[in-house]
C-alpha cells in the first residue's frame, strides 16, 4: 500500500545565508609601534580580495568627557589602559548587531563603524558602514584582550618588537600624524603606555596562536598567516556552493507560484527571443531587439509596481474643461542593476522611466568554484522608503547571483514583498530556488530556458 | 447638449483581479464595445495613470510627449501581434535548439496628417527600419466634410501590411477617408491596422461595422462627442499639444 510517509509533511524551512554571514575574524594584537597596521596591510595586500576588511581598534575609544578630555589634552589620560575602549561595542560590530534601525530580523546586517578623532578625543556623529567582509582584521594592541572578542577571533596573532624600536615610530607617528609634541609623546609613553604594555597588552602573547617577531620584515610569518586564510575562504566556498546545491534539490519540487509571472508567448515575443537567440543575428539588431523586449519587461514590472503601490484617485480636468476620474501612483520606484548584465536593461528602464533611481552591485561567479561573489556595492539612499525595488538580471542560471543580490537588499532594509526580479530568460530550478528562499518577492521572466544555461546575452549585448 | 445625452463612461475598481473592489482605487475605464476587430488595451492601473497624465491640461508638453509616447509603445506592441508568424527554429548561442517564429509580410505605417506623426516615434521604437506613408486630410469649408489635399505612400503599399496611426477617433470621418485611400491602392482590408490613442464609442461602433475585416487597437473608449464633435472628455487637440502648445 502507498502512502506519504509522515516524515514529509514537515516542511524544512529554507534558507540562504550568503557567504559574509560566515566571518572570519583575525584579531592582531602588539605593543604601540609594534608594526601591527603594517602587518595588517601587508596581509590585505597578499590576499589581494575585496572583501577582507581591517578594522582598527581605535576607532573604538570611548568619547570622553570634559575633565576626560581636558586631561587627554594635556597626555594625562591613559588611552592604553582596557577600559579606554568601548569593547561592548565592538562585541556587537564583529557579531553585527549593532545596527541604527529597529528591524526585529535577527539576520546580519550592515554594521555601523564609529569614527574617531585623534585631534579631538571625539567620536564623530558619522560612521562608517561595514557589509559583507568575509574576512576581518581586527588590529589594535588590546585586539586579544576581552574574552568574547577572544572566541569570536579565528586566529590569533601577536606582533612583538623591540621596545626602542617601538618607541621610535611612536614618536614619529604621532608627530607626522597626529599633531603631537615630542615631550608629550614621551611622557605619555612613560607613564601609561610601557605600564600598559607589562599589565595587559604582553600577557596576550600567551594566549595568541602566532607570535610575528620583526613585524613587517617577517615575510614567512605572513605569508603562513595569508595561507592560512585562503585555505579557510576555500572551505567556506566549498559549503557555500554545496548549500545552493541543495537548496536547489529542495525547490525542484515546487510548483511555480503566482508572483512569478512568466510574460505570454505573444508572436512578437516568441519572434524578438527567436531573433535573439540567433546567432546569425546582427550585433545591431541584437541590440535593438534585446531594448524592445526589455522596455516590455519593465513596462510589466511598472504594471507590478503600480499594483503595489498606494496610487491616488485624482479628477484631472481637459484642456476643454471636461472631467475624468483618473489615477495617480503614489511612491517611488527604483531599481538595482547587477552587474554587468543588469546594465542591459538600464535602457528600456529608463524609456519608461527616465529618472529612474539606479543602485548597482556587482556579482560575479568564480569561474573555477561556481560560486557568485560579491564584489561591489552602491545602494540609493532611503532604498527602504521605495514602493517598489526593481533588480535587473539578463538572464538567470542557478540563481546563485540572484539569491546574493535579494539578500543584500533586504539587509539594507528593503522588505521582500516591494522586491521585483526583472530578468529575460531564467532557468526554472534557479527561479523556484530563489522563490523557495524569498518567497514574497515578484519576479518577471521573459522566456523559461532549460537548466544550466550558460550566461550569455550580455556577451552579446556588449559585443565583448 | 449632446454630452448630457451620452451614456457616462463606467468608473470601476482598477487593480488585479484577486484584489476585491473595496481594494482597488476607482477610476473611470475605457467604454466596452461588442466588436470582434476592435481591441481595447486592457484597462491596467498603469494605463489609467498614464492617460491621466496625457488627458491633465496642466501637464507640460515635454510629459505630455513623454507619456503619450509611452502609450503608443503599448498601442503597437499589441498592434504587431495581430502579425502573421511562421515557425522557424535556431541554433542558440550555447548551441541549444529553440523552436521560435520569424516575422512574416513586410509592413508600413501611414500616419494620418498632422496628429498621426505624432506616433511615428512610437512605431520606429518597435520596428527600427519600417516605411511610413503620410495622407494629409483637411476638413474642406464649403462641404464641411474631410478632403483629401496629399497623399505619399510606398509604391508597393499593395504587398504590406498597414499600420495606420491617428491617435484621437471623434466622428471617424479621416479615418474612413484614409483607409478608402489605402483600399484604393490596393491594399486589403483585413491587412490594414488601425492604431489609435482614444475613440469616441459612435465614432468606432460606425467604423467597425464599416470595415469589418479592418482591425483596430485602441488605448480608450472615451464617453462621446459634444456638440462641436470633439472626444469627451478626450485631452484637448493632440496635435497642439504635441508640437505646438
Amino acid at each position: 500500500m502507498e502512502s506519504t510517509s509522515p516524515f514529509y509533511s514537515v516542511v524544512p524551512e529554507v534558507k540562504y545565508s550568503p557567504p559574509w554571514h560566515d566571518l572570519s575574524i583575525i584579531g592582531i594584537a602588539g605593543s604601540s609601534g609594534s608594526g601591527k597596521t603594517s602587518v595588517a596591510m601587508e596581509i590585505v595586500k597578499s590576499l589581494n580580495l575585496p572583501w577582507v576588511v581591517i578594522l582598527v581598534m581605535d576607532s573604538f575609544y570611548k568619547t570622553l568627557t570634559p575633565e576626560e578630555h581636558a586631561k587627554a589634552h594635556a597626555n594625562n589620560y591613559d588611552f592604553d589602559c582596557p577600559d579606554s575602549i568601548d569593547f561592548d561595542l565592538l562585541f556587537n560590530v564583529c557579531t553585527r548587531e549593532y545596527n541604527d534601525s529597529d528591524e526585529d530580523d535577527d539576520s546580519s546586517k550592515k554594521a555601523h563603524i564609529p569614527v574617531y578623532s585623534f585631534a579631538n578625543h571625539q567620536r564623530q556623529t558619522q560612521t562608517t558602514t561595514l557589509y559583507s567582509p568575509r574576512v576581518l582584521i581586527l588590529e589594535g594592541i588590546l585586539a586579544l584582550h576581552d574574552p568574547r572578542i577572544l572566541k569570536l577571533l579565528d586566529v590569533k596573532i601577536f606582533v612583538e618588537a623591540d621596545m626602542d624600536v617601538c618607541l621610535g615610530r611612536r614618536v614619529l607617528r604621532d608627530v607626522r600624524e597626529r599633531g603631537r609634541d615630542v615631550e608629550g609623546i614621551i611622557k605619555q609613553w612613560f607613564t601609561f603606555v610601557k605600564p600598559s604594555y607589562t599589565k595587559f597588552v604582553e600577557p596576550q602573547r600567551h594566549i595568541s596562536d602566532i607570535i610575528i617577531p620583526r613585524g613587517i620584515e617577517n615575510i614567512t610569518a605572513i605569508d603562513m598567516v595569508v595561507k592560512h586564510i585562503q585555505r579557510k575562504l576555500q572551505d567556506k566556498s566549498e559549503s557555500h556552493t554545496e548549500a545552493l546545491r541543495k537548496l536547489g534539490l529542495l525547490a525542484a519540487k515546487v510548483e511555480l507560484p503566482q508572483n512569478v509571472h512568466v510574460m505570454p508567448a505573444t508572436p512578437q515575443f516568441v519572434g524578438m527571443n527567436t531573433v535573439l537567440q540567433d546567432p546569425a543575428t546582427e550585433h545591431v539588431d541584437f541590440v535593438f531587439y534585446f531594448d524592445r523586449l526589455a522596455s516590455i519587461l519593465i513596462e510589466k514590472s511598472v504594471f507590478i509596481a503600480l499594483d503595489m503601490t498606494p496610487y491616488v484617485q485624482t479628477t484631472v480636468e481637459t484642456p476643454q474643461g471636461n472631467k475624468y476620474l483618473g489615477l495617480h501612483p503614489k511612491g517611488s520606484v527604483s531599481a538595482v542593476a547587477i552587474l554587468r548584465g543588469g546594465s542591459c536593461l538600464e535602457t528600456a528602464l529608463k524609456r519608461s522611466i527616465p529618472d529612474c533611481v539606479t543602485g548597482r552591485v556587482l556579482i560575479q561567479t568564480d569561474a573555477s568554484s561556481s560560486e557568485p561573489e560579491l564584489h561591489y556595492l552602491k545602494l540609493p539612499p532611503q532604498l527602504e522608503e521605495h514602493s517598489m525595488v526593481m533588480l535587473l538580471d539578463p538572464q538567470m542560471a542557478s540563481g546563485g547571483a540572484a539569491l546574493m543580490a535579494v539578500r543584500v537588499l533586504i539587509d539594507h532594509g528593503v522588505s521582500e514583498d516591494k522586491i521585483v526580479f526583472v530578468t529575460c530568460a531564467a532557468g526554472e530550478t534557479g527561479i523556484k530556488r530563489l522563490i523557495a528562499v524569498f518567497p514574497k518577492i515578484n519576479i518577471i521572466v521573459g522566456r523559461i530556458e532549460p537548466d544550466g544555461e550558460p550566461r550569455w546575452m550580455e556577451k552579446r549585448y556588449f559585443g565583448c | 447638449m449632446a454630452s448630457k445625452e451620452a451614456v457616462p463612461s463606467p468608473a470601476q475598481g482598477v487593480g488585479p483581479t484577486y484584489r476585491t473592489d473595496e481594494e482597488k482605487p476607482t477610476a473611470t475605464v475605457s467604454k466596452k464595445v461588442s466588436y470582434e476587430n476592435v481591441h481595447v488595451l486592457p484597462q491596467t492601473p498603469q494605463l489609467i495613470a498614464l492617460l491621466t497624465m496625457i488627458r491633465d491640461k496642466r501637464t507640460v508638453r515635454a510629459d505630455f510627449i513623454f507619456y503619450s509616447n509611452r502609450i503608443i509603445r503599448l498601442l503597437v506592441e499589441e498592434g504587431l501581434n495581430h502579425l502573421p508568424v511562421v515557425e522557424q527554429s535556431v541554433t542558440t548561442p550555447v548551441g541549444r535548439d529553440y523552436l521560435g517564429v520569424k516575422f512574416e509580410g513586410k509592413i508600413c505605417g501611414v500616419s494620418i496628417m498632422r496628429a498621426g506623426e505624432a506616433m511615428e516615434q512610437g512605431l520606429r521604437d518597435c520596428c527600427r527600419s519600417v516605411r511610413i506613408g503620410k495622407i494629409l486630410i483637411q476638413r474642406d469649408e464649403e462641404t464641411c466634410m474631410p478632403k483629401l489635399f496629399y497623399d505619399k505612400l510606398p509604391a508597393d503599399i499593395a504587398d504590406r501590411w498597414v499600420l495606420l496611426l491617428d491617435p484621437m477617433f471623434a466622428t471617424g470621418g479621416s479615418a474612413t477617408l484614409a483607409v478608402e485611400v489605402l483600399m484604393q491602392r490596393g491594399v486589403p482590408e483585413h491587412r490594414i491596422l488601425f492604431l489609435n490613442l482614444i475613440a469616441s464609442p459612435s465614432g468606432v461602433a460606425e467604423f467597425a461595422e464599416r470595415f469589418p475585416k479592418l482591425r483596430v487597437v485602441t488605448a480608450f473608449i472615451d464617453q462621446g462627442l459634444d456638440d462641436k464633435k470633439y472626444i469627451i472628455p478626450g485631452l484637448g487637440d493632440f496635435g497642439d499639444r504635441y508640437y505646438t502648445l
